[in-house]
């Protein structure tokens, strides 16, 4: 079983360079690679189901100079947001099908796809390292070519607020591999043999540059205000991977890196990380509140959306690791499915502000349908996805910290109180004077399609979401306290 | 006991809601939408007829209550869903199917040729199957998921006219009310789930009983009424309801009789063991109760439009249930609820049917008078609904509200009073509306020649309605017997409840007739009915005469507390655009992008070309860490 793994990452890095090639077809290429690539992830992910803690280790070469090693790992919790990446890329590339782009626009949605894969597989914090920050390359040209007005802004910001938030991950890790080497005279950037303790006193340091590093990326108020710029100007489809697979990579690195590395400091720090999740969940939703436009608003609930995440992780009981970590895949396909249907509608209006639209229930009903439908399982309503992940979440901080579930009660109340008003806004209020949506066509098939399989997973999350926390439990049962 | 013994009613209670709205969605709604109803008609009779085989089921003894299937679990935490079919559970089942189904059926009619008329009956079948799935639960987290549905299908169809602003703030409104209400069920299910490792109603009955130390019910009891009180409309979150009359007439009738309102009283019957052993709560329940039930009569008497008399009634006559449960009489609740299901329904499609007369969505008492002559039919469903509703022997509304009126006057002291206030006050407000719509006309009102009585399909349903009203009153020795069965039965099926026999807190007994507060309740009825008659019919200008000084101000404002709430919304509202627009956008933001530009002006400065400045970031940044770098591994 050494092969697999390796293709997946390379399968869609592969997609890329062939892209870049193709020109005009680029899209089919595209297309076909991304179908390949979810193809490969689902087939594995099958093949793995009954071993999921830690089914398919890959080790290739030698270890090399600094006892940089290339190991690559998979379990449920990897393997959840690999098939994730691998459904957001292709659904990426069938909405985008009718942008008038050029070649680079699919290489570097490939390329994107092939760094996010590599950072979930990695077990080598060299590689992670590398692949980490690879994910910034593509993401940044995909912003700053395909955006819209203000996209070059936003994209650096984008770029030097996370790559700042990496240079201390990155300090923190070089630390954390050179106390090694000081205490026990071997190199090794294997995170299965690095250990904490050899870090004596300079342990608080090193964790909070980590934590640092992650934090930018999940984002935790108040490292969140790259977010909504880039959100904002990113095309739909960058908006998707950005919402859907980055901001989980925060949350990922705390997982696999921070909470194992440094079990008693991230306890430890459950008044100050919780705290700032609890705030997040509460700022996200005043935030999103006061938008006025939907992408913003959406983005900004993003932000909040993570905060219950964070509170079912740090809890680090079962029910709220598990369903922290259910909760990043449903974020994935609710925010995805938002920010997707936000990018039909400029596509056919060119606009996206909440005053320039009314009554499109009734032009679109079903644009309004999946709206209403996914704007729901964004909020919790039982039944649907975002609520299992939410409720499990809140169970779990109530057990560590009761103060903290509170909070994230009233975020959740919040939710409403911002998506509500939006969707009536867009979709039921008359038009306004300046409206454009006329212009606002319903879905076509090809759309509907799309959306249509986002929502069957969010139903199906929703109603038996047991199989999914039976399957990803195994990765996450070492972090319990 | 199996799943594979549950019985087949039990099974189609959901079956066939699920395959009718299936059917209707993606076949009827796109192919034939003016024929969304027959699909879903169909599954109304079907789940009618279910839940009359389930009480007669449990009627002769065979109750249950069965885990199916893990809905979620992780380590040791673990929810269950299930079926939990019970005496009180079924006793209101058997009438929110057969009120549900009435009004789908009336809505057939109401609802024709509205441009969505697909959406229409698949929300409001919807809305149905959620009450049905919130009755049958068995366990905390499930009857969350319900309870949530039923609120979302409320905002669907409160809104359902979304082109008008009022349906649209109504709706709104309702959702956020009940989003606050939720506030304090979500974390009641929380801290149970933390408290008693298990979230199933049953298990946790057993822990109170044994009378194990449990710190936490106090804060969950609280909670739990929370909920309760914006669900069912209790001061002081009973300000969405009057509102929500913006849907459609048989979204109002049922919500008001069968699928939403109610809600909250069942919350709290099937908390009842919890909520008993939290000394002083059931005290304040009874409390909210009275004084809502008075509050809301007095503003109901006030009102010009139809159907918010009606919405201030039913605000009005759920305090009495929570008036009725404060007092620990259980039985007397879920009577009342029942009873009330029926005339309320009744009341509101009579509303429907005027209005639907004037062809307006609402009709107000300055456009009606004198419809006795033209509504032959709505008059006379009306009149026997109204008797009801004022409790007027030997209509069903006697029976229930003696229950509750005798065990206030066996409290006595304010509650006494307040209870035989409010006795006094439905008759008022009800006789009046009967009087100003059916009587007259008053020289006030348009009162249209050409208004007629409805077609059948609008007039049959509420006749039975009507007629179930009037009789409800037989229903007292059946309803004892359910509550009996629910409160001192033996359900089988869960493993851990094989021999343990069950002897919850709450008075599942009907007093018997006490002829003092009998005649007493008939009394302050007639005395209300009379000032009904001395202010609209002796007096035919006064409901004009008095209007537009500060006392209807007060009345309109519920004396200032309807302004008071939307102070606190504005607040959020404010609070909101500040960290928003302030806080985030000029000060967090603000300060990010001062560096930035400080440090491009800098860059630019030192570097003097000033092409490419990604580049000069990106070597920048390379070297530092280079340096970095260079220092951590020497």
């Amino acid at each position: 079983m050494s092969m697999p793994l390796t293709l997946l990452w390379t399968l869609p890095l592969l997609g890329a360079v062939v892209c870049a090639f193709m020109g005009k077809r680029a899209k089919y290429a595209a297309l076909a690679f991304s179908a390949a690539f979810l193809g490969a992830a689902l087939a594995i992910t099958w093949v793995a189901r009954s071993t999921a803690a830690l089914a398919v280790v890959t080790e290739l070469g030698p270890v090399w100079a600094y006892g940089i090693s290339y190991r690559l790992s998979a379990d449920s919790l990897s393997l959840g947001l690999i098939a994730l990446t691998a459904l957001l890329n292709l659904i990426c590339v069938a909405s985008s099908w009718k942008l008038d782009v050029s070649a680079g626009y699919w290489a570097c949605f490939m390329a994107l796809a092939s760094a996010l894969t590599g950072v979930f597989l990695a077990r080598d914090l060299f590689f992670f390292y590398v692949f980490w920050e690879a994910t910034l390359i593509p993401m940044f040209f995909i912003i700053g070519l395909w955006g819209s007005s203000n996209r070059m802004h936003a994209a650096l910001k984008f770029f030097l607020f996370t790559f700042s938030g990496s240079v201390f991950m990155l300090l923190a890790l070089l630390a954390l591999v050179s106390a090694h080497h000081r205490v026990t005279g071997v190199w090794t950037w294997d995170l299965a043999l690095l250990d904490s303790t050899t870090l004596g006193a300079a342990a608080p340091l090193v964790f909070w540059g980590l934590v640092l590093g992650f934090a930018v990326k999940i984002p935790m108020v108040p490292l969140h205000t790259w977010l909504p710029d880039a959100h904002t100007e990113a095309p739909a489809a960058g908006s998707v991977m950005l919402a859907g697979i980055m901001l989980k990579m925060g949350v990922y690195g705390l997982l696999r890196i921070a909470l194992p590395l440094f079990p008693v400091l991230s306890w430890e720090a459950l008044p100050i990380l919780g705290g700032l999740a609890a705030l997040s969940t509460i700022y996200g939703a005043f935030c999103a509140m006061a938008q006025t436009d939907l992408k913003r608003m959406i983005a900004y609930s993003s932000i909040a959306h993570l905060g219950f995440c964070l509170l079912g992780v740090l809890s680090r009981t079962s029910q709220g690791l598990v369903g922290g970590s259910l909760q990043l895949l449903n974020h994935g396909l609710t925010t995805g499915a938002l920010f997707l249907m936000v990018g039909f509608i400029y596509e056919r209006a060119h606009k996206r502000g909440l005053a320039d639209f009314g009554d499109l229930a009734s032009r679109a009903p079903y644009l309004a349908f999946f709206f209403g439908f996914s704007t729901l399982a964004s909020i919790g309503l039982p039944g649907l996805n975002g609520f299992v992940g939410e409720f499990m979440s809140l169970s779990g901080a109530l057990a560590a910290l009761p103060v903290l579930a509170f909070l994230g009660l009233v975020g959740v109340t919040l939710a409403a109180a911002y998506a509500l008003p939006a969707f009536q806004a867009v979709f039921w209020a008359p038009e306004g004077p300046g409206s454009v949506s006329a212009k606002v066509t319903d879905l076509d098939f090809r759309e509907r399609g799309v959306l249509w399989t986002l929502s069957a997973l969010m139903l199906w999350i929703g109603l038996a979401p047991n199989a999914w926390l039976a399957w990803l439990e195994p990765s996450l049962r070492g972090l319990v306290r | 006991m199996t799943a594979a013994q549950v019985p087949l009613a039990a099974w189609l209670l959901f079956a066939a809601p699920v395959a009718a709205l299936l059917f209707g969605f993606f076949v009827m709604r796109r192919f034939k939408p003016e024929w969304t109803h027959l699909p879903i008609l169909a599954s109304c009779l079907v789940v009618t007829g279910a839940a009359f085989w389930l009480a007669a089921d449990v009627y002769t003894g065979h109750s249950f209550d069965l885990n199916l299937f893990r809905w979620a679990g992780a380590g040791a935490f673990g929810v269950d869903f299930g079926l939990r079919i019970d005496g009180p559970g079924v006793a209101v089942l058997a009438m929110v199917a057969f009120v549900g189904s009435l009004i789908h059926l009336y809505a057939a009619g109401y609802m024709k040729g509205d441009a969505g008329f697909a959406r229409f009956f698949l929300v409001f079948h919807l809305f149905y199957l959620a009450m049905i799935g919130l009755l049958t639960s068995n366990n905390y987290v499930q009857l969350y998921l319900f309870w949530e549905l039923v609120g979302v299908c409320s905002y669907l169809l409160v809104g359902f006219w979304y082109k008008k602003e009022s349906a649209r703030k109504a709706a709104l409104k309702a959702f956020m009310v009940n989003r606050i209400g939720d506030f304090g069920l979500l974390l009641a299910v929380l801290l149970i789930t933390l408290q008693f490792k298990v979230t199933h109603f049953h298990l946790a009955y057993l822990k109170v009983v044994s009378g194990a130390p449990l710190d936490l019910l106090p804060l969950i009891g609280v909670c739990l009424v929370w909920a309760a009180c914006a669900k069912s409309a209790q001061f002081p979150l009973y300000f969405w309801l009057p509102d929500a009359m913006e849907g459609p007439t048989p979204t109002s009738a049922l919500m008001h009789a069968a699928t939403m309102v109610t809600a909250g009283v069942f919350l709290l019957v099937r908390s009842w063991p919890l909520i008993a052993a939290v000394p002083g709560l059931p005290h304040a329940i009874a409390w909210i109760g009275a004084f809502t039930a008075l509050f809301a009569a007095i503003v109901a008497g006030t009102k010009k439009d139809l159907k918010r008399i009606l919405a201030y009634s039913t605000v009005s006559h759920l305090g009495l249930m929570m008036l009725a449960l404060g007092l620990d009489q259980v039985g007397a609740a879920i009577f009342h609820l029942i009873v009330h299901g029926f005339f309320k329904a009744a009341l509101f499609l009579c509303a429907g049917n005027i209005a639907h007369g004037l062809h307006q969505s609402t009709a107000n008492v300055d456009d009606v008078g004198g419809l006795q002559k033209s509504m032959r039919l709505t008059y006379l469903s009306f009149g026997l609904a109204a008797l009801s509703l004022a409790g007027i022997f030997p209509m069903g509304g006697f029976f229930s509200k003696d229950a509750i009126l005798d065990a206030a006057w066996h409290h006595g002291g304010a509650m006494a009073v307040m209870a035989m206030l409010v006795a006094a006050g439905s008759a008022f407000y009800i006789f009046r509306m009967l009087f100003l719509t059916f009587y007259g006309a008053r020289p006030g009102q348009k009162c249209p020649s050409d208004i007629h009585e409805a077609e059948p399909i609008l007039g049959i349903p509420v006749l039975f309605l009507a007629l179930g009203a009037a009789a409800a009153g037989l229903l007292k020795g059946p309803i004892e017997r359910f509550v009996v069965i629910g409160f001192r039965g033996l359900p089988g099926g869960l493993p851990e409840l094989q021999s343990v026999v069950l002897n919850l807190p709450g008075e599942p007994l009907l007093p018997a007739l006490n002829p003092v507060v009998a005649g007493l309740g008939t009394l302050m009825a007639l005395l209300g009915a009379l000032a009904a008659w001395r202010v609209t019919m002796s007096d035919p200008g006064f409901d004009w005469r008095w209007r537009g000084g500060f006392a209807e101000a007060m009345f309109e404002s519920d004396f200032g507390w309807k302004t008071a709430m939307g102070r606190c919304a504005s607040a959020v509202s404010w609070t909101a655009r500040f960290v928003g627009r302030v806080l985030d956008k000029r000060g967090l933001d603000g300060l990010i992008e001062g560096t930035n530009g400080f440090a491009r002006a800098a860059g630019a400065a030192v570097a003097r070309s000033a092409q490419g400045r990604v580049n000069d970031y990106l070597w920048w940044m390379g070297i530092g860490t280079a340096v970095l770098l260079g220092r951590v591994l020497r």
